[in-house]
């Protein structure tokens, strides 16, 4: 009974001291929401990449996923990227010939140049594969009338379907629709010279790759690119039995061609993300820093007001005070405003989160590319909650170190 | 040695020094080991006894040690040689939060600057020493109320100190030194900020207080030593005279 009076009349102190300076409470409060703001920002961005990587992985169907390492830029090539899988007509045709496999399908990513008239040209990613399958959704017109007859065997001298498909923003920037035409190229010498018809519009490959897209045969891309002297593609994706192991399908190909990098939706998702190690390792030091941040803040701040009214508890330490009392009542300021602070932050959150995902949405065409969980928000809490500890326990140092003597001198 | 005044009550002293020595050592710890630091003697082998219901003025020029002297009777400094006593219990050795619990028991405390809580109200500020017992809410208001009447504050019971006078701060701060109902009440240089009025009207609050416990004011003010019984004259740290 005793303790809870004390205990009372310490929080009643401590809420009228946050009360009594209201400016530097609200700017304290402020300053945590903000730190709380970041990490479960930062934390649920992370976190919707993954789990937008992961979905979109497995809305591809695909099992496997063979590459030669990283896409990498070539500037001064054609096309501008340096796909690392050769022979992947070949290579697709040996592993498809298993039977535990159901499809091996090469893709390739190349820069082309596009235009709707031939004259004035931009740059998409133009896209190297069958647009046909259940993965892939025909919103309008259909897919490619053909299978890839233009490779023929790896002469490259079969008749070209001069067929596309386009992203629904592709088709919004140039003001065009099924049956219309476009000019594609590797270079604009080459775009002036091969005319595509699109013959649908498909969001499947630009909500994979996050940008808009043009769809070709592999081969037709090859030859528009200069891709055909070893027959190169970005990756080849495998889609395994149902009734089949996937993992030793994997070490089975994986044993076949050592030179390539044999992975699992899961596997390659995880091979992406750590490709972006220093873009990881940034966010993650931003989160610290955050916390780091508003530590410092309720620490000076409450350093601060010890230092402002150290005479003051110099007084009531030589009239009896406990210095725990004293503590106490420094304390609970600091994790009052941490707790409002990071409640605000929580809360501020999930509207945040709701901007983000439309800036994402227009910029990069994903959807709810951030997304809201309770647990993150629940982890922004308890950050506040130990940034207020912290703060509790520097502060709560010094007014047990103010000396009655010393100050009053 | 200097001798110690006859207490003018027949009840034992409150508060006892015994051939009290303070020194100080004077500036920082020096890189040279060997080296002694000048140690100052503020005190030196002053014998005061202060008796139940005394109101005693504590005299002397700056730096003759009263400050000193106060510390060590209110039991917030210890004697470097010597034994002070407070209510029965030697401060010699006692650890702070000790003394700290000895001080709550039987000691207020009145200072020349009020340190006051700006953010409670004066009630709150009168009661702030009651919180250490753990004493009830409502327990703790009416005492506190009942002492802001006593020092004339009834109508101030909810101000803040920013919105108290100097010499009203000063009552809200002798009332928080009373609530505790102390044996001794020391107060040092009480009316130093304030006018003459208003160090007439405190003066007048801490001699009322003395009716039923000691009460020791350090004070450069004559007017303030007139109205005591008893003044205690220190010159260099040591006690020129006591009656």
């Amino acid at each position: 009974m005793l303790l809870l009076s004390k205990f009372r009349a310490v929080v009643g102190i401590a809420v009228q001291q946050l009360r009594h300076d209201r400016g530097r409470t609200v700017l304290a409060v402020l300053g945590i929401c903000l730190a709380v703001l970041s990490m479960t920002l930062l934390g649920s961005v992370g976190l919707g990449v993954i789990e937008t990587g992961e979905e979109k992985f497995d809305q591809s169907g695909r099992d496997l996923w063979i590459t030669g390492g990283p896409v990498q830029l070539a500037p001064g090539s054609v096309g501008g990227f340096e796909n690392t899988v050769y022979d992947a007509h070949q290579i697709s045709a040996e592993i498809g010939q298993r039977d535990d496999v159901t499809t091996a399908v090469p893709l390739a990513f190349q820069t082309v140049y596009v235009s709707p008239n031939g004259s004035e040209f931009d740059t998409l990613i133009g896209t190297g594969a069958p647009a046909r399958g259940g993965s892939v959704r025909i919103t309008q017109g259909e897919s490619f009338s053909s299978q890839d007859q233009h490779y023929a065997g790896g002469s490259y001298d079969g008749p070209m379907s001069h067929e596309v498909v386009i992203s629904p923003q592709t088709a919004e920037r140039y003001d065009v629709g099924v049956n219309d035409t476009l000019y594609l190229g590797g270079s604009i010498g080459s775009a002036q010279n091969n005319e595509f018809r699109i013959v649908g519009i498909s969001p499947t490959f630009s909500q994979f790759l996050g940008t808009p897209t043009v769809v070709l045969h592999l081969s037709e891309l090859q030859t528009i690119t200069g891709q055909t002297a070893n027959d190169r593609a970005t990756m080849i994706t495998v889609d395994v039995d149902d009734d089949a192991d996937l993992s030793q399908v994997e070490a089975e190909i994986q044993a076949a061609y050592p030179e390539y990098d044999v992975r699992t939706n899961r596997e390659q998702l995880q091979a992406t993300l750590e490709r972006q190690a220093v873009l990881l390792a940034a966010g993650g030091s931003l989160v610290v820093f955050a916390a780091l941040a508003g530590i410092t803040l309720t620490t000076n701040l409450l350093l601060s007001l010890v230092y402002q009214q150290r005479r003051i508890l110099a007084a009531l330490r030589a009239q009896g005070a406990a210095a725990s009392t004293l503590v106490g009542v420094v304390g609970t300021q600091a994790i009052l405003l941490s707790f409002v602070g990071g409640i605000l932050g929580a809360a501020v959150t999930v509207p945040a989160i709701r901007v983000l995902n439309i800036v994402a949405e227009t910029i990069v065409g994903f959807e709810n590319v951030v997304s809201v969980q309770p647990w993150i928000l629940l982890s922004g809490i308890v950050c506040a909650f130990l940034i207020g500890i912290g703060g509790a326990f520097v502060a709560g140092w010094r007014v047990s170190r103010v000396s009655p003597l010393e100050q009053l001198q | 040695m200097a001798q110690a005044a006859q207490p003018p009550s027949d009840q034992p002293p409150v508060v006892t020094c015994r051939d009290v020595t303070r020194q100080y050592i004077r500036g920082s710890k020096s890189k040279f080991a060997n080296q002694p630091r000048p140690t100052v003697t503020a005190l030196d082998s002053v014998s005061v006894d202060i008796c139940p219901g005394e109101f005693v003025g504590i005299a002397g020029p700056s730096g003759s040690g009263k400050s000193t002297l106060l510390h060590l009777l209110a039991g917030l400094d210890t004697p470097t040689d010597g034994d002070v006593t407070l209510a029965g219990t030697s401060t010699i050795g006692l650890s702070e939060q000790r003394r700290a619990r000895l001080r709550l028991e039987h000691v207020g405390i009145v200072f020349q600057h009020f340190y006051l809580l700006p953010s409670i109200s004066a009630r709150a500020n009168v009661a702030l020493p009651l919180v250490e017992y753990g004493i009830g809410r409502s327990t703790r208001r009416e005492k506190a109320t009942a002492l802001l009447d006593q020092v004339g504050l009834e109508d101030r019971t909810t101000h803040k100190p920013g919105e108290l006078s100097g010499g009203e701060q000063q009552r809200v701060a002798i009332a928080r030194a009373l609530v505790t109902d102390p044996e001794v009440l020391i107060a040092d240089e009480p009316t130093g900020e304030l006018d003459t009025e208003t160090g007439e009207q405190i003066i007048n609050a801490l001699s009322a207080s003395s009716s039923d416990r000691a009460v020791v004011v350090a004070s450069h003010d004559e007017r303030v030593l007139e109205r005591t019984d008893r003044v205690i004259r220190l010159h260099d740290g040591r006690l020129v005279s006591d009656g």
